[in-house]
Protein backbone atom coordinates (compact mmCIF):
# COMPACT_ATOMS: atom_id res chain seq x y z
CA UNK A 1 0.00 0.00 0.00
CA UNK A 2 1.27 3.47 -0.85
CA UNK A 3 1.91 5.63 2.16
CA UNK A 4 -0.50 8.26 0.81
CA UNK A 5 -3.26 5.65 0.62
CA UNK A 6 -2.40 4.47 4.09
CA UNK A 7 -2.63 7.98 5.51
CA UNK A 8 -5.95 8.51 3.75
CA UNK A 9 -7.37 5.31 5.15
CA UNK A 10 -6.19 6.16 8.65
CA UNK A 11 -7.63 9.65 8.34
CA UNK A 12 -10.92 8.17 7.23
CA UNK A 13 -10.79 5.65 10.04
CA UNK A 14 -10.40 8.38 12.62
CA UNK A 15 -13.73 9.95 11.67
CA UNK A 16 -15.81 6.84 11.01
CA UNK A 17 -14.35 4.25 13.33
CA UNK A 18 -15.80 5.75 16.45
CA UNK A 19 -16.95 3.15 18.95
CA UNK A 20 -19.06 5.79 20.71
CA UNK A 21 -20.98 6.48 17.51
CA UNK A 22 -21.47 2.80 16.91
CA UNK A 23 -23.01 2.12 20.31
CA UNK A 24 -25.05 5.34 20.36
CA UNK A 25 -27.69 3.54 18.31
CA UNK A 26 -30.06 1.41 20.40
CA UNK A 27 -30.45 -1.34 17.79
CA UNK A 28 -26.70 -1.73 17.52
CA UNK A 29 -26.47 -2.13 21.28
CA UNK A 30 -29.16 -4.82 21.06
CA UNK A 31 -27.10 -6.65 18.45
CA UNK A 32 -24.01 -6.47 20.66
CA UNK A 33 -26.10 -7.81 23.56
CA UNK A 34 -27.30 -10.67 21.37
CA UNK A 35 -23.69 -11.63 20.66
CA UNK A 36 -22.65 -11.75 24.34
CA UNK A 37 -23.80 -15.36 24.55
CA UNK A 38 -21.67 -16.40 21.56
CA UNK A 39 -21.27 -16.14 17.80
CA UNK A 40 -24.41 -16.01 15.69
CA UNK A 41 -25.46 -15.98 12.06
CA UNK A 42 -27.37 -12.97 10.69
CA UNK A 43 -30.55 -15.06 10.47
CA UNK A 44 -30.36 -15.95 14.16
CA UNK A 45 -29.93 -12.30 15.15
CA UNK A 46 -32.89 -11.38 12.93
CA UNK A 47 -35.05 -13.96 14.73
CA UNK A 48 -33.85 -13.03 18.21
CA UNK A 49 -34.36 -9.29 17.85
CA UNK A 50 -37.34 -8.97 15.52
CA UNK A 51 -35.46 -6.62 13.23
CA UNK A 52 -35.45 -6.96 9.46
CA UNK A 53 -32.54 -8.69 7.77
CA UNK A 54 -31.41 -5.55 5.85
CA UNK A 55 -31.52 -3.59 9.11
CA UNK A 56 -29.41 -6.15 10.95
CA UNK A 57 -26.94 -6.37 8.07
CA UNK A 58 -26.58 -2.60 7.95
CA UNK A 59 -25.89 -2.38 11.68
CA UNK A 60 -23.48 -5.33 11.56
CA UNK A 61 -21.55 -3.52 8.84
CA UNK A 62 -21.18 -0.43 11.06
CA UNK A 63 -20.19 -2.57 14.03
CA UNK A 64 -17.60 -4.49 12.07
CA UNK A 65 -16.18 -1.27 10.58
CA UNK A 66 -15.33 -0.06 14.09
CA UNK A 67 -14.11 -3.51 15.04
CA UNK A 68 -16.76 -4.25 17.67
CA UNK A 69 -17.78 -7.42 15.84
CA UNK A 70 -15.76 -9.81 13.73
CA UNK A 71 -16.98 -12.64 11.52
CA UNK A 72 -15.87 -15.96 10.12
CA UNK A 73 -17.27 -18.03 7.31
CA UNK A 74 -18.86 -21.36 8.07
CA UNK A 75 -19.99 -22.97 4.86
CA UNK A 76 -22.16 -20.35 3.17
CA UNK A 77 -22.98 -18.58 6.41
CA UNK A 78 -21.14 -15.82 8.16
CA UNK A 79 -20.94 -16.14 11.92
CA UNK A 80 -20.57 -12.85 13.77
CA UNK A 81 -18.85 -12.58 17.13
CA UNK A 82 -18.22 -9.86 19.68
CA UNK A 83 -14.81 -8.17 19.90
CA UNK A 84 -15.33 -7.04 23.48
CA UNK A 85 -11.82 -5.65 23.80
CA UNK A 86 -12.78 -2.90 21.35
CA UNK A 87 -15.21 -1.53 23.94
CA UNK A 88 -12.19 -0.28 25.85
CA UNK A 89 -12.50 3.40 24.78
CA UNK A 90 -16.00 3.38 26.29
CA UNK A 91 -14.65 1.84 29.44
CA UNK A 92 -11.88 4.39 29.67
CA UNK A 93 -14.25 7.24 29.06
CA UNK A 94 -16.63 6.01 31.73
CA UNK A 95 -13.78 5.67 34.22
CA UNK A 96 -12.78 9.27 33.51
CA UNK A 97 -16.34 10.52 33.88
CA UNK A 98 -16.69 8.61 37.12
CA UNK A 99 -13.51 10.18 38.43
CA UNK A 100 -14.76 13.67 37.51
CA UNK A 101 -18.15 13.16 39.17
CA UNK A 102 -16.56 11.47 42.15
CA UNK A 103 -14.07 14.27 42.52
CA UNK A 104 -16.79 16.90 42.79
CA UNK A 105 -18.89 14.89 45.23
CA UNK A 106 -15.79 14.05 47.27
CA UNK A 107 -15.08 17.79 47.63
CA UNK A 108 -18.67 18.30 48.74
CA UNK A 109 -18.23 15.45 51.23
CA UNK A 110 -15.04 16.98 52.67
CA UNK A 111 -16.74 20.33 52.94
CA UNK A 112 -19.71 18.80 54.78
CA UNK A 113 -17.26 17.19 57.22
CA UNK A 114 -15.53 20.54 57.77
CA UNK A 115 -18.86 22.25 58.46
CA UNK A 116 -19.89 19.60 60.92
CA UNK A 117 -16.55 19.63 62.71
CA UNK A 118 -16.86 23.40 62.99
CA UNK A 119 -20.27 22.96 64.61
CA UNK A 120 -18.97 20.46 67.14
CA UNK A 121 -16.11 22.68 68.27
CA UNK B 1 -11.91 8.28 62.32
CA UNK B 2 -14.50 6.78 60.01
CA UNK B 3 -13.22 5.82 56.57
CA UNK B 4 -14.28 8.39 53.99
CA UNK B 5 -16.60 7.69 51.11
CA UNK B 6 -14.33 9.05 48.40
CA UNK B 7 -14.87 7.54 44.99
CA UNK B 8 -18.18 5.95 45.96
CA UNK B 9 -20.51 7.74 43.54
CA UNK B 10 -22.55 5.34 41.42
CA UNK B 11 -23.27 6.53 37.89
CA UNK B 12 -25.93 4.81 35.83
CA UNK B 13 -27.30 5.24 32.33
CA UNK B 14 -30.78 3.75 32.76
CA UNK B 15 -31.84 4.64 29.21
CA UNK B 16 -30.81 6.73 26.20
CA UNK B 17 -31.79 10.05 27.74
CA UNK B 18 -30.78 9.94 31.38
CA UNK B 19 -27.76 9.89 33.63
CA UNK B 20 -28.38 9.06 37.28
CA UNK B 21 -25.74 9.60 39.95
CA UNK B 22 -26.14 8.47 43.56
CA UNK B 23 -23.85 9.19 46.51
CA UNK B 24 -24.14 9.02 50.29
CA UNK B 25 -22.92 11.64 52.77
CA UNK B 26 -22.43 11.40 56.52
CA UNK B 27 -24.42 14.52 57.26
CA UNK B 28 -28.02 15.45 58.06
CA UNK B 29 -30.33 16.08 55.14
CA UNK B 30 -30.87 19.78 55.97
CA UNK B 31 -27.14 20.47 55.83
CA UNK B 32 -26.68 18.59 52.56
CA UNK B 33 -29.58 20.56 51.07
CA UNK B 34 -27.98 23.85 52.14
CA UNK B 35 -24.58 22.85 50.76
CA UNK B 36 -26.24 22.07 47.41
CA UNK B 37 -28.35 25.21 47.17
CA UNK B 38 -26.65 28.12 49.00
CA UNK B 39 -24.07 30.05 46.96
CA UNK B 40 -21.67 30.53 49.89
CA UNK B 41 -21.47 26.74 50.17
CA UNK B 42 -21.53 25.84 46.47
CA UNK B 43 -18.48 28.08 45.93
CA UNK B 44 -16.48 25.79 48.22
CA UNK B 45 -16.84 22.57 46.26
CA UNK B 46 -18.24 23.13 42.78
CA UNK B 47 -15.11 23.90 40.75
CA UNK B 48 -12.64 21.17 39.78
CA UNK B 49 -9.24 21.32 41.46
CA UNK B 50 -7.49 23.69 39.05
CA UNK B 51 -10.45 26.00 38.59
CA UNK B 52 -11.95 28.90 40.43
CA UNK B 53 -15.62 29.75 40.87
CA UNK B 54 -16.12 33.27 39.53
CA UNK B 55 -19.92 33.50 39.42
CA UNK B 56 -22.27 31.77 41.82
CA UNK B 57 -25.78 33.15 42.00
CA UNK B 58 -28.69 31.02 43.12
CA UNK B 59 -32.22 32.38 43.40
CA UNK B 60 -33.80 29.45 45.19
CA UNK B 61 -37.49 29.79 44.35
CA UNK B 62 -39.71 28.38 41.65
CA UNK B 63 -38.96 30.37 38.50
CA UNK B 64 -35.71 31.65 40.02
CA UNK B 65 -32.46 31.26 38.11
CA UNK B 66 -29.06 29.94 39.06
CA UNK B 67 -25.80 30.63 37.29
CA UNK B 68 -22.46 29.12 38.23
CA UNK B 69 -19.23 29.79 36.35
CA UNK B 70 -15.80 28.42 37.01
CA UNK B 71 -12.64 29.37 35.16
CA UNK B 72 -9.84 26.95 34.38
CA UNK B 73 -6.18 27.92 34.80
CA UNK B 74 -5.94 28.55 31.04
CA UNK B 75 -8.83 31.00 31.24
CA UNK B 76 -11.61 28.81 29.83
CA UNK B 77 -14.97 29.66 31.35
CA UNK B 78 -17.36 26.83 32.13
CA UNK B 79 -20.81 28.21 32.72
CA UNK B 80 -23.83 26.33 34.03
CA UNK B 81 -27.27 27.87 34.32
CA UNK B 82 -30.90 27.04 34.67
CA UNK B 83 -34.27 27.82 36.25
CA UNK B 84 -35.85 26.16 39.26
CA UNK B 85 -39.05 24.30 38.44
CA UNK B 86 -39.77 22.69 41.83
CA UNK B 87 -38.38 23.31 45.30
CA UNK B 88 -39.30 21.12 48.21
CA UNK B 89 -36.68 21.47 50.98
CA UNK B 90 -34.89 19.50 52.16
CA UNK B 91 -35.80 16.57 49.94
CA UNK B 92 -36.07 17.71 46.36
CA UNK B 93 -35.40 20.31 43.69
CA UNK B 94 -36.07 20.16 39.95
CA UNK B 95 -34.36 22.62 37.64
CA UNK B 96 -33.43 23.09 34.03
CA UNK B 97 -29.73 22.52 33.41
CA UNK B 98 -27.69 24.03 30.64
CA UNK B 99 -23.96 24.01 30.09
CA UNK B 100 -23.21 27.03 27.89
CA UNK B 101 -20.66 25.00 25.93
CA UNK B 102 -23.46 22.78 24.61
CA UNK B 103 -26.42 25.16 24.29
CA UNK B 104 -28.49 22.63 22.36
CA UNK B 105 -28.17 19.99 25.07
CA UNK B 106 -30.59 21.33 27.63
CA UNK B 107 -31.60 18.92 30.36
CA UNK B 108 -33.87 18.76 33.37
CA UNK B 109 -32.05 17.94 36.58
CA UNK B 110 -33.87 16.32 39.49
CA UNK B 111 -32.05 16.31 42.82
CA UNK B 112 -33.48 14.14 45.58
CA UNK B 113 -32.23 13.67 49.13
CA UNK B 114 -33.28 11.15 51.74
CA UNK B 115 -31.84 10.55 55.19
CA UNK B 116 -31.61 7.30 57.14
CA UNK B 117 -29.63 6.83 60.36
CA UNK B 118 -27.66 10.03 59.87
CA UNK B 119 -26.64 9.19 56.31
CA UNK B 120 -28.06 11.31 53.50
CA UNK B 121 -28.42 9.78 50.09
CA UNK B 122 -28.20 12.13 47.10
CA UNK B 123 -29.72 11.14 43.76
CA UNK B 124 -29.13 13.46 40.79
CA UNK B 125 -30.89 12.68 37.57
CA UNK B 126 -30.07 14.55 34.38
CA UNK B 127 -32.71 13.95 31.72
CA UNK B 128 -31.82 15.21 28.26
CA UNK B 129 -34.39 16.24 25.69
CA UNK B 130 -32.95 13.96 23.07
CA UNK B 131 -30.21 11.44 22.74
CA UNK B 132 -27.93 13.82 20.88
CA UNK B 133 -27.95 15.95 24.02
CA UNK B 134 -27.12 13.09 26.33
CA UNK B 135 -24.42 11.89 23.98
CA UNK B 136 -22.55 15.13 24.57
CA UNK B 137 -21.96 13.66 27.97
CA UNK B 138 -20.67 10.45 26.47
CA UNK B 139 -18.27 12.25 24.15
CA UNK B 140 -17.11 14.96 26.45
CA UNK B 141 -15.80 17.10 23.59
CA UNK B 142 -13.71 19.99 24.90
CA UNK B 143 -13.87 18.95 28.51
CA UNK B 144 -11.70 15.95 27.81
CA UNK B 145 -8.61 18.07 28.19
CA UNK B 146 -9.36 19.39 31.64
CA UNK B 147 -10.24 15.93 32.86
CA UNK B 148 -6.94 14.68 31.54
CA UNK B 149 -5.26 17.40 33.57
CA UNK B 150 -7.22 16.33 36.58
CA UNK B 151 -6.18 12.76 36.03
CA UNK B 152 -2.53 13.80 35.88
CA UNK B 153 -2.91 15.82 39.04
CA UNK B 154 -4.52 12.94 40.88
CA UNK B 155 -1.69 10.72 39.75
CA UNK B 156 0.89 13.23 40.98
CA UNK B 157 -0.83 13.32 44.37
CA UNK B 158 -0.76 9.57 44.59
CA UNK B 159 2.93 9.68 43.64
CA UNK B 160 3.65 11.98 46.58
CA UNK B 161 1.77 9.78 48.98
CA UNK B 162 3.91 6.78 48.11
Amino acid sequence: MLISEYIRSVARASTTSDVFNAVAEAHRREILDALISGEKAVGTIVNDLSMSQPQVSKHLRVLSEVGLVGYRAEGRRRLYYLEAARLRPLHEWLAKYERAVNDRLDRMDDYLQELQQGERQ
Amino acid sequence: MTPDRHGSAVIEFPNDLEIVTTREFDAPIELVFDVLTKPEHVRKWFAPFDCEVTVCSIDLRVGGNYHIVFVTKDGTECSFRGTYLEIDPPGRTVETWLYDGWPEAEAVETVELSEARGVTKLTMKLAFRDQAGRDHMTKFDGQEDSFDKMEDYLRSLRGKAL
